[in-house]
């Protein structure tokens, strides 16, 4: 089902090139928003104030609780969603409530307050613009903050002249027909009903942000005021909203602040002269098991700005309607998996890519990827996997098997390959080829070239971890990186019993056969003795570095396995890094070349997991190369390893942007440091038929090395 | 600072206008308010009573300005088109003005109207938000807002638009020498 939704998104040109767009936009005006300021100084201070929460919570809802009823305000706090919605309708009742205006609250929507309201005869009107349009439209939003985002000012007149009157599609003559009809209930209603951004213990002080200022009239005008505050949106001192209040208008919307910040503290006296009624209902709903959790008690530093929303591939390309449910994009999954049990993130958790871009703009500092891991592992073990994934990953996990399967495969794809490339595949599998062309396996693997490299000897070693794309695909890239070490003294090791990283197997979730590939792995790679480890494949190097002491000690290995670990891990090194030392030490030379301009991807875990990006271009423009950026360079390419094989759609629709991003540029040659981005690329540009060289850097920087 | 304060809440689309003195101020508001009303039979202003009135002849500007409406309740707030208050502070790192309301009076002026005009005593102009709120006992104050130009939407297709459900425009009038 889920595919399909896909598809219908992807065709929906409204909804991508606004979100598209609005995304681009975004990182830009983003950055300016936090110019002046220490991003990384205040999500530090953010997370850690966050966590603390969750390390004390039950504390901290009973300093709030004593705190707001000392205030004045009647607060109730309940675990379960139909308690907060018995709670309302009962209170609506005994007070006569015959219409309600709410305010944004995620809250509410969390538990469909609306729906049952109006089954209670009571009148609900949403008063953000956005959220009413979509209540008259009878849709979900299909952006957290944004919710509207996908309807054009057509599709919002057409909505309006249905469901209110008549009126053109002008935005501003809309945006004031709004205020004239919402007044109005404004002025009618007998109680507001609001969310919170930030509540805090301290003083029982609710904080609410808004641009529109409905929230200030939902809570000025209707005589009852109640706000629905999920028990993530607490702090524990007054001091602990200053870092939020900065942080929240600049990561949402790339304000410097929004247009009203209201703090709530006292119900006061109404302009009728009777008492206001000021009611918070504290809302847990799993929330405090989340708390609990030793992965998922991180969500808790979340403060919903949805920057992860707006930087992440693909929810720029399928919003908020495929991929979400209440809560949408990264978060929204993680979220979903708690509010709603982890089988209602089943479908919607794959679609994370796993590119890492959410994690360095959120300022809660959530591994957001790393916890959607969690869930797809959870999920496995949980629900188990098919037949076909099972067979699949006990072939990679049997190395002689897997291998023989690889180079059997050379001869087989002989009637479908040309040149280098395999276009189109049958049946099923045509998906596959339809917007990139997938490179033809080798004849010879580079574990079989490799053994006919005569190396001069030395005293350097270093032993090379091809990976199954290098060793199967693109062995050429390995030949390249020998003649480079060799060029600077370096011999090179490839011990052949090294397997797969394992990283279709962890990105899946399937945790076992994973740590089985690391097992394999240590053991092949420790059998001799070298300065470093190195791959050119930046998974790989993430595997190998971080990724298999992590893998083993999950799956109770032995403590010897997880020293050998550990002992791996400090000698890995992204080939990238290493060539760029040596150049910097003169030990390798590049002969004198025309200059030729070049402009370079970053790939996802060379950038955000290893930090690597200075490097590679240092290194090719050494080589004589003249760098001319592209936008977005360190989007990803959607590769994604098997994302591409599990999504082909939104894998060819985020090439088809790299894609134009490079063609800006007006370059011949595209450089990248990883395998995957290369076959991702290249087969695009085969694709499209494009006169492009999509390079691994290294194959660049042997091509260009001084003779002799 | 006022220069910042001033430079912040005018990128934020407030408008922003230093008077040397208060009779130099309500001069500017009775002009504005004449080019902004009808005729002078209705009540389309309201005016929340602060310390900025003390020693002004409410009786004389009423007979010159009828249009203003001192006893402010839901009826007259909801159809004034001006509606004018005193505010405590302002943040000069944001051009944000801070209205820290013990009357549901005071904030019905900035929240029902299509103009709001606030009066800012100069010296009430602080650096940032935390120096502000230094100054504030927030555990005895019922209710507070920070106010940061108009209000303001992008939810139709992203395009900014000024005044939504609050005012569509925030006249901050810095007065010195108060």
């Amino acid at each position: 089902m889920i595919k399909e939704e896909i598809k219908r998104a992807l065709q929906n040109a409204n909804l991508a090139g606004a979100l598209t767009r609005f995304s681009e936009a975004y990182s830009v005006s983003r950055r300016k928003a936090y110019e002046g300021l220490d991003f990384e100084e205040i999500r530090d201070k953010i997370a850690s104030l966050k966590a603390y929460v969750a390390e004390n919570l039950n504390e901290i809802i009973d300093t709030f609780i004593k705190s707001a009823q000392e205030n004045g305000a009647k607060v109730f706090y309940t675990t379960k969603p139909d308690e907060v919605r018995k709670y309302i309708i009962d209170l609506a009742k005994k007070n006569n409530v015959k219409s309600i205006v709410k305010s944004k609250s995620m809250a509410t929507e969390e538990i469909h307050l609306n729906k049952y309201l109006r089954e209670e005869g009571i009148e609900v009107n949403e008063t953000d613009l956005g959220e009413w349009i979509i209540q008259l439209a009878g849709q979900r939003p299909s952006h957290m903050v944004l919710p509207a985002i996908h309807l054009t000012r057509y599709d919002v007149s057409e909505v309006f002249t249905k469901k209110v009157e008549p009126i053109e599609p002008d935005i501003s003559k809309m945006v004031k027909f709004a205020r004239k009809h919402l007044r109005r209930k404004f002025l009618a209603a007998d109680m507001g009903i609001t969310g919170a951004n930030i509540a805090v213990a301290e003083t029982g002080t609710l904080l609410i942000f808004t641009n529109e200022g409905n929230a200030r009239l939902t809570m000025a005008l209707p005589k009852i005021h109640v706000a629905v505050v999920g028990v993530e949106k607490l702090v524990a001192k007054f001091e602990d909203i200053f870092p939020i209040i900065r942080a929240l208008p600049r990561s949402a919307t790339a304000q410097l602040i929004t247009s009203y910040i209201s703090f709530v503290n006292k119900p006061y006296t109404h302009f009728d002269g009777s008492q206001k009624e000021f009611h918070i209902i504290l809302f847990d709903n799993n929330r405090s098991a989340m708390a609990k959790d030793p992965n998922f008690k991180q969500t808790f530093q979340c403060i919903r700005c949805a920057s992860c929303l707006n930087v992440c591939p693909v929810f720029r390309l399928i919003g908020g309607h495929v991929f979400g449910k209440v809560y949408t994009g990264g978060i929204g999954t993680i979220l979903t998996a708690w509010t709603e049990g982890l089988k209602a993130s089943k479908d919607i958790q794959g679609l994370c890519i796993q590119c890492g871009n959410c994690v360095k703009v959120c300022p809660g500092k959530i591994d957001i990827p790393g916890l959607i891991l969690e869930i797809r592992k959870r999920l496995a073990k949980e629900e188990g996997l098919n037949f076909k994934t099972k067979v699949i990953y006990s072939i990679v996990n049997n190395r002689k098997l897997f291998h023989s399967i690889l180079k059997a495969a050379s001869k087989f794809q002989k009637p479908i390959e040309k040149e280098g490339f395999i276009r189109h595949l049958p049946f099923f599998l045509s998906d596959l080829t339809e917007g990139r062309s997938l490179p033809a396996i080798s004849d010879v693997p580079f574990r079989d070239r490799f053994k006919k490299i005569i190396q001069p000897k030395f005293d350097k070693k270093v032993i090379f971890f091809a990976g199954c794309l290098i060793d199967f695909a693109y062995p050429e890239i390995g030949e390249a990186l020998v003649k480079l070490l060799n060029s600077a003294g370096i011999e090179v090791l490839f011990p052949i019993e090294q397997t797969c990283c394992g990283a279709p197997a962890r990105y899946s979730g399937v945790m076992d056969v994973a740590a089985n590939n690391a097992k394999q792995n240590i053991e092949a790679l420790l059998t001799t003795e070298a300065d470093y480890v190195i791959s050119a494949c930046p998974t790989c190097t993430v595997a190998l570095k971080k990724q298999f002491t992590k893998d083993l000690l999950e799956q109770n290995f032995n403590e010897e396995l997880i020293k050998k670990a550990e002992v791996l891990a400090k000698k890995v090194k992204d080939a990238s890094e290493l060539i760029n030392k040596l150049i910097r030490e003169d030990k390798i030379k590049f002969k004198s070349t025309p200059q030729e301009s070049f402009t370079y991807h970053d790939p996802c875990h060379l950038i955000r997991s290893l930090g690597i990006y200075k490097e590679p271009r240092e290194s090719l423009i050494s080589a004589g190369l003249n760098l001319v950026e592209m936008f977005e360079s360190d989007t990803c390419c959607g590769m994604g390893g098997s994302y591409s094989l599990k999504f082909p759609e939104i894998s060819k629709t985020i090439l088809k942007r790299k894609l134009e991003n490079i063609k800006k540029t007006e370059v011949k040659l595209v450089c990248t440091d990883c395998p995957g981005c290369v076959m991702q690329i290249r087969g695009g540009v085969d694709k499209e038929g494009l006169s492009l060289q999509v390079r691994h850097s290294i194959e660049i920087l042997a091509e260009r090395l001084k003779k002799g | 600072m006022f220069e910042l304060f001033k430079q912040k809440a005018e990128a934020i689309n407030a408008e922003v206008h230093y008077f040397n003195s208060k009779a130099e101020a309500i001069d500017f508001i009775k002009d504005l308010i004449a080019k902004n009303t009808q005729g002078t039979s209705t009540k389309e202003v309201v005016w929340h009573e602060s310390p900025f009135l003390d020693g002004v002849d409410k009786d004389s500007l009423l007979k010159e300005v009828p249009q203003i409406e001192f006893n402010i309740d839901q009826n007259s707030a909801s159809s004034a088109k001006i509606g004018i208050n005193e505010v405590d502070y302002g943040i000069a790192e944001t051009g944000s003005i801070v209205e820290i309301s013990d009357s549901i009076f005071k904030r019905l002026c900035s929240i029902l109207p299509e103009i709001h005009i606030a009066i800012l005593p100069l010296n009430r102009i602080e650096p940032t938000l935390e120096e502000v709120m230094k100054k504030i006992p927030i555990s005895k104050i019922p209710y507070m807002t920070i106010i940061s130009g108009p209000s303001r939407t992008a939810d139709i297709e992203r395009v900014l638009t000024i005044g939504v459900h609050g005012p569509e425009r925030l006249l901050i009038l810095v007065v010195d020498n108060l």
